[in-house]
């Protein structure tokens, strides 16, 4: 009937079947043949991987990728205890009153489209940056000017010492007017570091060459690429097959993977990968509504904390029993851990005396008010964090002993501050980053100000300490009554608990043996590539 | 006669376009509802994606309630989508900003690749184990694919993805372990969709073959003396082809849904995650367009694999044009 | 509708067995076969093993958590991920509960919540498709173009937007998987319906004055039976694994409630210093889908 056309005569068939399986091979052959590298070729691009994902060019969305790969710039720079240190701006100089900020631009710096840096493009990424939630937006910014091609003049209403801090974060990075399209959105990220973006692939790939007109020093490593992975157990697997040069984001269990097959030289892989560690500046915390009946007795918050056992949390879920909170802020904040604090306990019988004597009585089913009201809460997280879940279930079970009912509720990053909004919030577990703004004090003054803070306290408010943010915030306070004010945040927030820290961070990243230089930045704005080179065989 | 301009070619070609016209106002509509029924606030949710759990506030997600116009009534903003669906324009996506076409295509691009690729695999190892254990029922090959067939579907692929890893890419260093860098990075993902796929298709063909052995025709190729080799080749693998073909056809669909967890493993920029993360941070347009793109591949799919059967075997346009 | 008169129950309803008494007497009873006493009826062994299997596995849900009798959810912060001992059989996951105690929760919650939202998607299926097949015509049509244009929406999607308008409540995980299952109960309920519907045997009752009911029960219920059950252990398979896919993502039960997905998602980081608590979970979903196989060779898509 239709033999005219019949496209499956026998010959096609026949091919049909074997031409899948001559690709398969044709194809695994060549990924094979290329892992034997030609010494004297360039060595491959740097690659790094990490879990952070490029979700859109904004500098408040994704500015972190770019000042991290080194691709755009940041006004000022920060060093790892905050101090800050110049970046683009070479100098700057304050008014006596603290009202006017000057800054002197490098003189050398160009954008990678080859026009100068002037004072009028670092005006206009300034400009930008002040819409909420790029964090200029915390200043009490009147004007920012350009009076000539290389200075640029920040008008203040009130002084604010915090501010060379929010200049170095990255949503105040400078891009050049070039990358702004018609309708002001980013575009395209045309900076002004000593890399430049060869290929652009949101939300996963960025690859990045040196840029040749940079006015520092040339780089030893000629092309970065970055890759984003959101598993950890990926992230540890292309480390160990040398894949990856740098693989940031390691979870305990990956981490003591790889702190084994090291010792093991049986179980050794392809590559030997070590590991370099950093405390960050960031703490688990249970945020609280002070404002809810139940909790607004400081007795029941202490309990709270009380019945806590952070050193299990770190040592199970963190794989190190030492980043148990004993306070607020971590060793690495310096001046603002304060070593004169009592530590944190846990105290279950202590906790159970507290609530005791706040009313709560032990009934067969957990704890009861005076009314018979059964103590019931519900604590919010969200999985962009993949241990949160995890502690928030080691919380509900710590706390279900002292007879708290604790519904664990797993959302979205945002519910968090719609819940302080609302006043619907009662429980939220987050990790917050303290040194956000490279100086805590901007901070904490955005989180315990006399409103409460998003991520801060709700329904609680301490005179003492929003006094002490504010002066430390205005004025440029000798050393000894700085250290003071500190010790009174701290203590306040220690004896009052409007947030329970519960555990601090480490990061661990996996590095490859072929790099060396390699230098970890506590503040996660920077992966020092310029200070990395290959390291001989 | 071309079977392909037949009569009943036309009515299928005629009742798909119809299909695709009437999918495509089905699911715009629904998502917009459906996405709109959602607990929590839109703008925080955009705001939350957009900016990260570290910078996220009530001022971000006012200016972005302020930025996209969230306070306009619902059935307003229903009239502007159909609008826009009628226009081909699907919109920006609210968290990264790009147009939502180019989104889709990137990421739907990926997929299918991938699944192009899983295909590939599955027919290169499935059909021909398959076609031997129905010429050799009971024997090795045949249990041997059974328990294959068992393990592999009952496996989840983020273990499967794993244990694939852990001996390809660690141990033989063959594989890149993640990525979408080159050709190879394929390989691996593709292997872990494809093996399942394959396990499954082995059955698929078996029972095919089963049923073309012991069929009259097939018999009597042989009694006209031809061998075994050319029977099956002449006559039996086209009659075998069509069960083979539609279910190749239906699980194909699965593949790009349950490329899902493959492609969060491997770090493949595919739909499924993009799907998740846009649902999750109530990215409506980008929701709504990927929808409507998988709606209307999903009829497109169905009317090739139609043809497919179509020229496979022209005495089944009744079954065809059901 | 009242039952038929004594003269006609001796028509067999569909797909029944004729025993040979019956036969001869129809036949006339003139010429009559040699009176053989038929062959008894056997199992064949891989339908015993897959009962078997299955009924252990239900064993295993339903009296499980109470034989295990530990608690799924009191933890040892000190005592994690411990390999197998006397005191724990399976030993203890990542915040040092016991993996046994929280198998034996997580097989009963799963396999029953995957079995209410497969009956949960069968019943609205079938009986769209028993409608679909008995109106025919118009009303035929526009089910095939909602059942097509369900099916055109990603699965996936429409499971992550009905479970995501109430995040962590089980109904809300039934309703999104019964909507993307019951289009292949339509499917398989309409092509299985249809010939009855046309047949001999129907179009006899209903000349004969039987209603619906009576058509129903006595010539589709026999033949959709067999299909239904199968297609339903399958689904309900289908729906352990999308659980799991789903708790993968993120949107499955709130802790600390174990659920097999959910286990498995916990488990993964530690796949090499502790596999065994990933194995359990697989086993479970090995042995479940093993089963199905054994009791439905024929059935090779799940």
């Amino acid at each position: 009937m239709n033999r005219l056309f019949n496209p499956f005569s026998p010959l096609t068939r026949r091919r049909a079947l074997q031409a899948p399986v001559a690709a398969l091979a044709a194809g695994a052959l060549p990924a094979a043949w290329a892992q034997d590298t030609n010494p004297a070729a360039p060595p491959a691009p740097l690659q790094i991987v990490g879990p952070w994902e490029i979700s859109g060019l904004a500098p408040a969305s994704s500015g972190y990728v770019f000042t991290r790969m080194q691709v755009t710039e940041t006004l000022l720079d920060a060093a790892d205890d905050g101090q800050p240190r110049p970046a683009l701006a070479r100098l700057w100089r304050r008014s006596a009153d603290g009202l006017v900020w000057q800054f002197e631009l490098r003189a050398g710096a160009r954008f990678h489209d080859g026009k100068p840096v002037t004072a009028a493009a670092v005006v206009r990424s300034l400009q930008a940056a002040q819409v909420a939630p790029a964090l200029l937006s915390q200043a009490p910014i009147e004007s920012i000017t350009a009076p000539d091609e290389g200075t640029v003049l920040i008008r203040l209403q009130r002084p604010h010492t915090a501010l060379p801090a929010l200049l170095a974060h990255s949503s105040t990075m400078v891009l050049a007017p070039a990358s702004y399209g018609a309708d002001g959105k980013v575009r395209s990220i045309i900076g002004c570091g000593p890399y430049r973006i060869a290929l652009l692939v949101p939300p996963q790939q960025v690859e990045t060459v040196v840029f040749d007109a940079y006015d520092g020093p040339r780089p030893a490593i000629a092309a970065v690429r970055y890759l984003a992975a959101s598993r950890a157990e990926t992230r540890a697997l292309m480390a160990e097959s040398g894949q990856a040069d740098l693989a940031y984001g390691l979870d305990p269990a990956s981490l003591r993977r790889l702190q084994r097959h090291a010792q093991n030289p049986a179980l050794a892989r392809r590559t030997a990968v070590r590991i370099a560690s950093v405390t960050l500046p960031r703490t688990v915390i249970v945020k609280l509504n002070a404002g809810l009946p139940a909790l607004r007795d400081v007795r029941v918050r202490q309990a709270l904390s009380l019945a806590i056992d952070r050193a299990g949390i770190a040592l199970a879920l963190m794989g190190d029993e030492s980043l148990a909170a004993t306070q607020l802020l971590p060793p690495m904040l310096g001046a603002w851990h304060n070593l004169d604090l009592p530590p944190l306990q846990h105290d279950p019988e202590a906790a159970a005396r507290l609530l005791r004597a706040a009313g709560w009585q032990r009934h067969s089913d957990g704890l009861r008010n005076a009314q018979g009201q059964p103590l019931h809460l519900v604590i919010r997280t969200f999985v962009d964090r993949p241990e949160l879940p995890l502690i928030a279930t080691a919380l509900q079970e710590q706390w279900r002993l002292a007879g708290i009912a604790v519904k664990v509720s797993i959302g979205n990053s945002g519910d968090v501050p719609r819940g302080h909004r609302d006043g619907s919030l009662q429980l939220a577990l987050a990790a917050r980053n303290y040194a956000n703004v490279p100086d805590p004090t901007g901070t904490l003054a955005g989180d315990f100000a006399a409103q409460g803070g998003d991520w801060g306290a709700m329904g609680w408010h301490s005179d003492a300490v929003v006094q002490a943010l504010q002066e430390l915030t205005r004025t440029q306070t000798p050393p000894e009554r700085t250290r003071a004010l500190r010790q009174t945040i701290t203590h306040t927030l220690q004896t009052e608990l409007p947030v329970i820290p519960v555990a601090w961070y480490r990061q661990h990243v996996a590095v490859a043996p072929r790099l060396a230089g390699v230098t970890l930045d506590p503040l996660e704005r920077s992966y020092r590539l310029t200070g990395m080179e290959w390291s001989n065989p | 006669m071309n079977p392909l301009l037949s009569k009943p070619w036309a009515a299928l070609l005629g009742r798909r376009l119809v299909q695709v016209l009437a999918v495509s106002l089905l699911i715009g509509t629904l998502c917009f509802l459906m996405v709109r029924a959602l607990p929590g606030d839109l703008a925080m949710r955009v705001a939350a994606g957009r900016y990260g759990y570290d910078l996220v506030s009530n001022a971000a997600a006012d200016a972005v309630r302020a930025e996209l116009g969230l306070d306009r009534p619902g059935w307003l903003a229903l009239l502007h989508w159909w609008r826009d669906m009628a226009t081909f324009n699907l919109g920006q996506s609210l968290v990264s900003q790009r147009s939502v076409w180019h989104e889709v295509t990137h990421h739907l691009g990926a997929t299918l690749r991938l699944s192009a690729a899983a295909l590939a695999i599955a027919f290169a190892v499935g059909v021909p184990l398959g076609v031997w254990a129905g010429l050799r029922p009971q024997g090795w090959v045949d249990k041997a694919s059974w328990l294959m067939a068992v393990v592999l579907r009952a496996l989840p692929p983020f273990l499967l993805s794993v244990l694939l890893v852990l001996l390809v890419a660690v141990q033989w260093s063959f594989l890149p372990a993640g990525g979408d860098e080159s050709q190879a990075s394929l390989v691996l993902p593709a292997l872990t969709l494809g093996l399942g796929l394959a396990a499954g298709l082995a059955r698929v063909t078996r029972a095919a073959m089963r049923e073309v052995v012991v069929s009259p025709f097939f018999e009597f190729a042989r009694t006209k003396g031809l061998s075994d080799w050319q029977a099956l080749v002449r006559h039996g693998l086209r009659n075998a082809a069509v069960p083979v073909t539609a279910y190749l056809g239906v699980q194909a669909l699965f593949l790009v849904e349950g490329a899902l967890v493959v492609e969060t493993l491997f770090a493949w920029p595919g739909i499924g995650h993009a799907l998740v993360h846009a649902v999750f941070g109530r990215d409506i347009p980008v929701v709504q367009g990927t929808a409507l793109c998988m709606g209307v591949l999903f009829v497109v799919f169905n009317l090739l694999v139609d043809a497919a059967c179509l020229a496979l075997d022209p005495r089944h346009t009744q079954k065809v044009a059901k | 509708m009242s039952s038929p008169p004594e003269s006609l129950r001796a028509i067999p309803p569909e797909g029944g067995r004729t025993p040979v008494a019956w036969r001869s007497q129809f036949h006339g009873g003139a010429e009559a076969e040699p009176s053989v006493p038929p062959r008894p009826f056997r199992w064949p062994v891989r339908t015993v093993l897959g009962i078997t299997l299955l009924g252990l596995l239900a064993l295993f849900a339903l009296l499980g958590p109470w034989l295990v009798g530990a608690s799924p959810v009191v933890q040892d912060l000190r005592n994690t991920l411990a390999p197998p001992s006397a005191q724990h059989w399976l030993g203890t996951d990542v915040l040092g509960r016991s993996a046994l105690a929280r198998l034996a929760h997580a097989a009963q919650l799963s396999l029953g919540m995957a079995l209410l939202a497969a009956v949960s998607a069968a019943v609205p299926g079938t009986l769209l498709g028993i409608a679909a097949a008995w109106r025919g015509g118009r009303t035929e049509r526009a089910l095939l173009m909602l059942s097509d244009s369900v099916l055109a929406i990603p699965g996936l999607l429409l499971v992550l937007l009905v479970a995501a308008l109430a995040p962590g409540a089980l109904w809300a995980l039934y309703a999104g998987l019964s909507a993307a299952l019951w289009v292949e109960y339509f499917r398989v309920s309409r092509a299985v319906a249809r010939p009855v519907l046309a047949g001999d045997a129907v179009q006899a009752s209903r000349l004969l004055g039987f209603g619906r009911g009576y058509v129903l029960r006595r010539h589709l219920l026999p033949a959709l039976a067999p299909t239904l059950g199968t297609l339903l252990a399958f689904t309900t398979s289908q729906a352990v694994l999308a659980l799991a896919a789903l708790g993968f993502v993120g949107v499955g039960m709130q802790p600390p409630t174990p659920e097999l997905g959910l286990m498995m998602t916990e488990a993964m980081p530690y796949y090499e210093e502790a596999p065994w608590l990933i194995a359990a979970p697989t086993a479970l979903l090995v042995w479940l889908v093993a089963a199905m196989m054994l009791l439905n060779p024929d059935r090779e898509t799940a």
